[in-house]
């Protein structure tokens, strides 16, 4: 049998369901949110790695002249390499719908029937291809306006029209999802490739060596035999690529959104335990005469204390039962969300141990060491206390500066209503739980705000990247001309307005301790260039009398983390080591790693005096459809003219690529402000309806001195209100520090530097009406029912 | 009847305050007891050297205008206040030394306390309401209480309410439950301030009678009252102003 005190627990909690709703639906919701966004983070994590494995993926790519079976049977058998495989990848020119020319990339692997690295899965149609027949990648077949059993129209090497036709759909974890990079994937044979004209010899090597958890030495070691082997064997070796060992490429892309994820979860959790320090010390205050009444009748403060612990551990363990199961769909709806971007697929919806163990330590351990010191004060109380508050609570109101400062404000100085002196007194009457209350709506609006700042600033960064393009066109040259003659022609083509000629070459850095960079591009670009508006970082953008200066843009120093404005550092330029200063450092905008250097110098350093090798073209329309049509012409004639063409790039499509990255973060924001809005909003209306219900006795004694109704709604929403507001306040000032922090974060992870940051004032703005409705209402309901009560019931309410 | 009743109970006595120097001769001894109120508008003096010694078996009644001190007496004779000086004892306890964890316990254990509002946990039934304190005191076997309960309501009459939860009942029948739950662990005395302060005429007899028959099964009784007609049907009338003494009645 249960023991009496026992049940008075579980009626206190069957018995006040209102209350015990609004409660458990509070702390649920945090515990939801912590589960939703850890989870996320877990989900998105778990099944990339866990997809990323079952690929088999290569440790190294790499890059050897023409190359069949008989250099991958010879590198197989090189000591320390556990597989190689062969492949070869051609991006070729595409017929898009009308006239329009895009491109297509086409991977070739060694044979189809014995793919062994990097693998590529059948989803539909046949597989292996035929010859003169394509699989496309999933998320590339919206991207060719044909579906399974139509064609595809190709130029092959010689630009003759070929048409590929598409007999199945294939998953490549691997390539760069078409959205960010508009050029759709397809799979062919080494026949195939033959037929285009690229003939049936391989290219690059994916390598995996022998061990789990390799280093990048280990792999760099068998690297160097391979290397050593190949070259006996009469191949040239070009160079080779080690990714991040164990990590999908996407990872890039999906770091700042794990960041981003993880402090939200974080704030989550803090804000969640202010709420549930709120909602017990509501709890305790109601309960002070029947603590009293126990402690008279023999109940010792442990015992008393005893109940109410349980009373906290039931509403943590019923805010489990609703948060665990919704917090995990949750987490796969936002993970699957994002998994869609980077062409991957979850492994189903299913309960993480990790963050069903952390949402039970937010539901249960939080709460409970939450309620600890308010049970403890609560309980502590003496029965003499207890009995003597019976009337209207504790609280007490007269005595200090601020009360009488309040006094004197409402009562003289703005010569309110009586009704609303109430609300505005009553408002700062119990300062402990005003504080906490604010505490938790202060979190709720910061983090929301917050977001929505990240937010601003990743559009306004956005804006300034783009606004670094200030050409149309890009022309790159097999060879390097004359500055005045690429001009002269260039400007002879209709519809270009203007054009600016540069000079490019990689450069390597060599580090103090002696290793060789990544790696990254330097372009030869006069000082005053038109084509580009760089945003300056740091230090100061080329000078025309500049010779070994160079300004760098942020990327470069995503690798390179060391290199400071008034550094010099050692690059190989075109196999040439020299001394560079660095002057300045500009925003990356995700062109990659980019150094800019004085042309005529580099021009120099290169043997290209008064010479260019790719140029910059404004055209004079704006319209993408235009601008296309004029990249066809200029290749016409510049071949026409004799200077062959190595490849033409419109800025519209790498614009479309930036606003695709910048995108899967934005929306991501987008939502995550939605879900904090709301996920705050619900718990602040719970935990301010449960501060209303505290005072059913004391809307009873209002009523009991004539106080209509509608007085004492007006009296509670008010006040409910005013909350808002005093708590909106803070939160903008909170904002301005964690949005600084989010904004660091999320540059950091994004672009190797910080977002253009901009305060978000319609974030402030939404949150401060958000803010007054979640006060306002949720004083209205509980004074609603507060109203429906007999004077009587009111005053006998516990 | 009485002896099932009050003779079965199984606990030691909770309190252990006694006072090796002090010998106490009665069931109640407030000994030159002051309490001083300290409040934003200068020290009030509740109780002035207040000596009051009671035997058990008496029916004590205390009178006095409101502000007399009539309940802070009440109060530290059940331990719910403390004395600025002077000393309380109950039995061979002395209470004003208790801690606040053992004075509950001793509390639940020998007095029996009655408030004016009957302070019964809304949310029990009558039965679990009386249950209560000998579960927070394990006084009684758990399966025994219960049936101890139910026997405890016969005794106020209220049998047939038993599983109602207290906003069923009247007030009347309210107060007989927590005199019913008074009893619930045996305790020598009983403490009541006001407790027909709430009732109408009628019941407040009715609840006298109960007080009665309960002296005179051998309950002593320390009672707050306002009523001038009751208060005539105790074994001693005291009247307090300004904290002290000022007339004794005893019959």
């Amino acid at each position: 049998m249960i023991r009496p005190r026992w049940r008075k627990v579980l009626r206190d909690l069957w018995g006040n369901k209102l209350r015990t709703t609004l409660v458990v639906l509070s702390i649920a919701i945090r515990v939801f949110a912590v589960g939703m966004i850890v989870g996320t983070q877990i989900l998105l994590r778990e099944d990339l790695s866990r997809v990323y494995g079952t690929t088999n993926p290569a440790h190294a790519f790499l890059s050897i002249s023409p190359f069949d079976e008989e250099a991958i049977e010879i590198v197989r058998n090189v000591e320390g390499v556990a597989e190689a495989d062969g492949r070869a990848e051609h991006t070729i020119p595409l017929q898009k719908e009308g006239d329009e020319l895009g491109e297509i990339r086409l991977t070739v692997p060694a044979d189809f029937a014995d793919w062994r690295l990097q693998t590529v899965a059948s989803i539909s149609g046949k597989w292996p291809p035929d010859e003169q027949e394509i699989l496309m990648e999933r998320a590339s077949v919206p991207y060719v306006n044909a579906a399974v059993g139509e064609m595809i129209t190709v130029e092959d090497v010689d630009g003759r029209l070929r048409q590929l036709t598409i007999v199945g759909v294939a998953h490549d974890l691997f390539t760069q999802p078409v959205q960010f990079t508009n050029v759709p994937n397809g799979y062919i044979t080494r026949d195939t490739a033959e037929w285009l004209g690229y003939g049936d010899k391989l290219s690059r090597m994916p390598l995996r060596i022998e061990g789990e958890d390799v280093t990048e030495e280990e792999i760099r070691a068998v690297i160097d035999r391979v290397k050593l082997k190949l070259e006996k064997a009469g191949y040239a070796y070009y160079g080779d690529w080690i990714p991040e060992p164990g990590e999908h490429p996407a990872n890039e892309a999906v770091q700042p959104l794990l960041a981003i994820l993880g402090i939200l979860g974080l704030l989550s959790l803090f804000a969640s335990a202010f709420l549930v320090i709120n909602i017990i010390n509501g709890l305790l205050a109601q309960h002070t005469t029947q603590i009293g009444i126990m402690k008279a009748i023999g109940a010792r403060s442990s015992q008393v204390m005893g109940l109410y612990m349980a009373s906290v551990l039931i509403f943590g363990l019923l805010s489990l039962l609703i948060a665990v199961p919704l917090g995990a769909l949750a987490a796969y709806g936002l993970a699957d969300f994002i998994a869609g971007f980077i062409n991957f697929d979850l492994n189903g919806v299913r309960l993480i141990p990790q963050v069903v163990l952390l949402q039970t330590a937010v539901a249960i351990l939080v709460p409970v060491l939450a309620a600890l010191v308010p049970v403890l004060r609560g309980t502590a109380i003496t029965v003499h206390q207890a009995l003597s508050e019976q009337g209207l609570g504790a609280g007490h109101f007269g005595s200090s500066l601020i009360d009488r400062a309040m006094n004197w404000l409402t009562a003289v100085a703005l010569r309110l209503s009586r009704p609303t002196r109430i609300s505005l007194r009553n408002t700062i009457r119990r300062k402990a739980r005003l504080l906490l209350t604010l505490i938790t709506l202060t979190l709720g609006g910061a983090i929301f705000i917050g977001v929505l700042t990240v937010h601003e600033s990743l559009l306004k960064t956005l804006d300034d990247a783009l606004a670094y393009f200030a050409y149309d066109i890009d022309v790159e040259f097999k060879q390097a001309h004359r500055l005045e003659e690429i001009q002269r022609q260039v400007l002879a083509v209709p519809g270009v307005a203007a054009a600016e000629s540069w000079i490019g070459a990689s450069a390597v850095r060599l580090r103090p301790d002696g290793e060789e960079g990544d790696g990254f591009y330097l372009i030869g670009a006069p000082a005053d260039t038109a084509v580009i508006n760089p945003t300056l970082l740091d230090g100061r953008w080329l000078e025309p009398g500049d010779s070994n200066t160079i300004v760098l843009n942020s990327l470069v120093l995503k690798d390179e983390p060391d290199i400071q404005v008034g550094d010099v550092i050692m690059l190989e330029v075109d196999g040439r080591e020299g001394e560079w200063r660095v002057v300045g450092l500009v925003q990356g905008v995700m062109t990659g790693g980019i150094g800019y250097v004085n042309q005529p110098y580099l021009a120099r350093l290169l043997r290209f005096v008064d010479k260019a090798d790719s140029v910059e073209i404004v055209a004079a329309t704006t319209n993408p459809a235009a601008q296309r049509a004029l990249e066809i012409r200029l290749r016409q004639h510049l071949e026409e003219a004799g200077m062959a063409v190595d490849s033409t790039g419109l800025i519209s499509d790498v614009r479309g690529t930036i606003e695709y990255q910048f995108g899967l973060v934005v929306t991501l924001l987008a939502v995550m402000a939605v879900l904090v809005a709301l996920v705050g909003g619900l718990g602040l209306t719970g935990t301010m309806s449960i501060n209303v219900l505290e005072r059913t006795r004391e809307i009873g004694v209002m009523r009991a001195v004539g106080a209509s109704d509608t007085a004492v709604q007006r009296i509670v929403m008010v006040e409910g209100a005013l909350v808002g507001v005093i708590s909106w306040f803070f939160a903008v000032l909170l904002a301005i520090p964690i949005s600084r922090y989010l904004s660091n974060v999320v540059g950091n992870e994004l672009l190797r530097s910080s977002l253009s940051y901009t305060f978000s004032f319609k974030g402030a703005f939404i949150w401060l009406v958000a803010v007054i409705i979640i006060g306002a209402l949720a004083s209205f309901w509980p004074a609603w029912n507060a109203s429906r009560l007999s004077v009587r019931e009111t005053l006998a309410y516990e | 009847m009485i002896k099932r009743l009050f003779g079965t109970k199984n606990g030691e006595d909770g309190g252990n305050g006694r006072t090796p120097s002090y010998q106490p001769t009665h069931l109640v001894d407030v000994d030159n007891v002051t309490k001083a109120y300290h409040t934003p508008a200068g020290d009030f003096i509740a109780l002035d050297g207040l000596t009051l010694k009671v035997d058990p078996g008496e029916f004590v009644a205390v009178v006095g205008k409101s502000g007399s001190g009539k309940s802070t007496l009440i109060n530290m004779i059940t331990g719910i206040d403390r004395p600025t000086s002077g000393g309380v004892y109950i039995g061979e306890t002395a209470v004003h030394e208790l801690k606040e964890g053992p004075m509950a316990e001793w509390r639940g254990r020998n007095v029996g306390v009655i408030f004016q509002f009957f302070q019964l946990l809304p949310m029990l039934s009558c039965v679990e309401n009386i249950m209560l304190p000998m579960d927070f005191c394990h006084v009684y076997d758990p399966d025994e209480r219960e049936e101890r309960a139910l026997h405890l309501l016969e005794l106020v009459d209220m049998s047939d309410q038993a599983y109602k939860l207290p906003s069923e009942l009247s007030g009347g029948q309210q107060q007989r439950v927590a005199i019913a739950r008074a009893l619930a662990n045996d305790p020598s005395i009983l403490a009541a301030d006001e407790p027909t302060g709430n009732l109408d005429s009628k019941t407040a007899v009715s609840i006298y009678d109960l007080f009665e028959e309960l002296v005179d099964k051998g309950k002593t009784i320390l009672m707050v009252t306002h009523d001038n007609d009751l208060a005539s049907r105790v074994t001693r009338a005291i009247t307090l102003a300004d904290g002290k003494i000022v007339h004794e009645v005893k019959r």
